[in-house]
């Protein structure tokens, strides 16, 4: 299909995209209301959720810090509040790359270099979260077994040949996963990244 | 007329491209409907920032594909807002076939351009002159040729690779 077929389709008012549909001025006065933006708030329900159990459990960990007894668990309980802290924040920076910006006026061009580079960091914190999501599993357990069975389970030596074995194997088959999803993604963003370089400056 | 009975006005004669850009940069119809909602929410909050230098509908167009940008992001994440009311729709019955069958082509040449090409081809094909093209992308008037010439280019390229 040439150009000029796709103008026909484009015009035909019987095409899907235009057909049956006309906009009442009820209609259009109903989607000007406030209450019909109401998607990203949904969306950030889980997220914020999340965020206040990692709270939660930054209060928890700090309450109970003087149960830690030696420099190591205190030293797990310190990397865990670090841990919970950034995954926080990084949770809260992606669902603030979510909502609409006040500047929709901006040149087309402009909005889709933002949209590109935003694609494409998003990419690189999958790979960080990761990372510091399976730390945060470790350090945690460390820390509940003390906190519930008053155990230290950093003297098991199995713990730490499974923890690190699991750990190894799970990151390696996430990444390659993360990798091969996001394939198509990150190749789109970055032809589009340069295509905008070299028309849009 | 006041306010918001301009903006209507406005929004009743550039509702076909409203539902075309809908139409284009989604995969359902309710994300589609989610989409028409959130473009003409989007033009109303932000109806005070238009400072008449450019016509009215060259502002929309440029505001509609940005918002359909942004909801790029959160279609993957659908959550249902509201349902346009169909009852509301003005239904009249056509024998669509064809035009579905024309469509999905459309659709399937248009998704191989990636969102620049996109949004100009766009554009262009619902006659806006390459100033306009510009003013609503971003780019010089010249740039535009040399994209839809390319475009061009590369649209024929595909009918090679399906024979």
């Amino acid at each position: 299909m040439q150009l000029d077929e796709l103008k026909n389709t484009w015009d035909n008012p019987n095409n899907p995209a235009e057909q049956k549909q006309h906009l009442t001025t009820k209609m259009i006065e109903q989607m000007t209301q406030k209450k019909y933006n109401s998607k990203i708030k949904k969306i950030a329900y889980p997220e914020i959720i999340g965020v206040i159990i990692c709270l939660i459990s930054v209060l928890f960990i700090g309450i109970n810090f003087y149960k830690l007894d030696t420099t190591f668990l205190q030293g797990a309980g310190i990397v865990s509040v670090l841990l919970l802290a950034t995954l926080s924040i990084l949770s809260l920076l992606s669902l603030r790359q979510l909502t609409i910006p006040e500047d929709v006026n901006r040149p087309y061009a402009a909005t889709l270099k933002i949209f590109a580079t935003q694609k494409l960091q998003f990419f690189k914190l999958q790979k960080i979260n990761a990372v510091l999501s399976y730390l945060l599993l470790v350090s945690i357990l460390i820390l509940m077994s003390k906190y519930f069975d008053d155990r230290d389970i950093t003297g098991i030596k199995y713990f730490w040949i499974y923890s690190f074995s699991f750990g190894y194997l799970f990151l390696l088959f996430y990444s390659k996963w993360v990798a091969k999803y996001y394939k198509k993604t990150v190749k789109q963003s970055e032809e589009l990244l340069q295509d905008l370089q070299q028309f849009y400056k | 007329m006041d306010k918001k009975g301009t903006f209507i006005a406005a929004i009743k004669e550039n509702e076909g491209f409203i539902f075309k850009i809908a139409a284009v940069y989604t995969n359902s119809t309710d994300d589609k409907n989610d989409l028409v909602q959130e473009i003409i929410y989007q033009l109303w909050k932000s109806y005070d920032s238009f400072t008449q230098k450019s016509k009215l509908s060259t502002w929309m167009y440029r505001v509609a594909l940005n918002v359909a940008i942004y909801q790029l992001k959160v279609s993957k994440k659908r959550i249902f807002t509201i349902l346009i009311d169909e009852q509301v729709l003005d239904y009249h019955e056509v024998d669509n076939s064809k035009t579905e069958e024309n469509w999905q082509i459309f659709r399937q040449q248009i998704d191989t351009l990636n969102l620049l090409d996109k949004g100009i081809v766009m554009l262009y094909l619902d006659n806006k002159s390459y100033d306009e093209i510009a003013e609503i992308i971003g780019i010089s008037s010249s740039n535009v040729a040399t994209k839809l010439s390319r475009i061009k280019e590369k649209l024929k390229t595909q009918i090679f690779k399906k024979m």
